[in-house]
């Protein structure tokens, strides 16, 4: 077991912390943008970063079969993840914004640079 | 209490491991007549179950014909359907720029779950439903008329189903003109090709499955994705 099997542990466990901080933060911030970003951190940190940290686990762990397939699929997976997740937030938020679904926040930089408000 | 006496007797052999379950196991890789795929559930689906498997693809294209009958449209209204009404509203450039990144990763990886089914756990079915992802994300990020327009509408769709159903019947066909029984796979098909282990029969019907599927998909995400406007002024209907 080298070091690369330590790290990825600490990643997934820094995962498991940031999930229940996205969690926390999920159920105890007042709006829905704030909310927004409880949620990516749960998603970044809490699924990206732990799939890295899987990724360095398998490569670290000398006594696994096919540990290369493990790390190279779950690198890609947390590529994917990595790519996918502020895509989608952005998208949700820009829509929340444009539809006016959600209560008006106190600074609202969008509609100042836009003009509108 | 019962339950528990019976599950007892069976896994209280020592080994855990049942009779049937020990002749899958030695026979998908060991055995003379395996195709000499180490992925035993791949192996059991298509070379012991494959005439199961075979009608579990079956049903899944009836439900896609099916679909395809309740949205039927004649060719004027095809026309209608693929005409643009409005220059539809698109999502921000972040979205549409990521979605073409990942439309690539996911052509790949899905192709990857595909053509090495009879390595590692995957198949046909899991990397066509992770194909079909694929088209999905366009139609949502820009629009149905974009796929239409790069070429990809409802009939090149099932055409491609239609040539992975083909292969997948001819695969099954091809041990008949041998002498042998339907859908069999060692020794007709070859277990290795240029020293790769290929699983006899299993790489084609894996490859055509996914492409089956893939396809069938994407056919009726397409229709479902027509918009309701569409729909009302085909079919008359007044607000």
């Amino acid at each position: 077991m080298s070091v690369l099997f330590y790290v990825g542990a600490v990643l997934i466990v820094i995962g498991a912390l940031c999930d229940l901080f996205g969690a926390l933060g999920l159920l105890r911030f007042p709006n829905f943008y704030v909310r927004m970003h409880a949620a990516t951190v749960g998603i970044i940190g809490g699924a990206a970063v732990p799939l890295f940290g899987v990724a360095l686990l398998a490569l670290g762990a000398d006594f696994l079969h096919h540990r290369y397939a493990i790390a190279g699929a779950s690198f890609i997976t947390g590529v994917i993840v990595l790519l996918a997740s502020p895509a989608g937030s952005h998208a949700l938020a820009y829509a929340a914004h444009k539809a006016k679904l959600v209560q008006r926040p106190e600074i609202d930089h969008l509609a100042e640079v836009r003009g509108d408000d | 209490m019962t339950y528990a006496v019976v599950s007892l007797g069976i896994f209280g052999d020592g080994t855990g491991i049942r009779p049937l379950g020990e002749f899958y196991l030695e026979n998908s890789y060991f055995g003379d007549y395996s195709a000499k795929s180490p992925e035993v559930v791949t192996s059991i689906l298509w070379d012991y179950r494959g005439v199961d498997t075979l009608f579990e693809t079956a049903v899944f294209f009836l439900a896609i014909i099916g679909s395809l009958t309740v949205f039927r449209l004649t060719k004027e209204q095809e026309k209608e359907v693929k005409k643009a009404e409005k220059a539809p509203t698109e999502l921000t450039p972040i979205v549409k720029d990521v979605t073409k990144v990942i439309v690539v990763m996911i052509l790949a990886v899905s192709a990857s779950i595909a053509l090495h089914g009879h390595l590692t756990p995957g198949g046909g079915f899991q990397g066509g439903s992770a194909l079909a992802v694929a088209p999905l994300l366009i139609i949502a990020a820009y629009s149905k008329y974009t796929l239409e327009e790069n070429g990809l509408d409802k009939t090149r769709a099932l055409i491609l189903r239609s040539i992975g159903l083909l292969g997948i019947a001819l695969t099954a066909l091809v041990p008949l003109l041998t002498g042998g029984f339907i859908m069999q796979n060692q020794p007709i098909f070859p277990a290795e090709l240029d020293g790769q282990l290929i699983g006899g029969s299993l790489i084609y019907y894996n490859f055509f499955e996914f492409l089956a599927v893939g396809a069938g998909f994407t056919a009726v995400f397409l229709l479902l994705a027509i918009p309701e406007e569409k729909f009302k002024k085909i079919l008359g209907v007044k607000k």
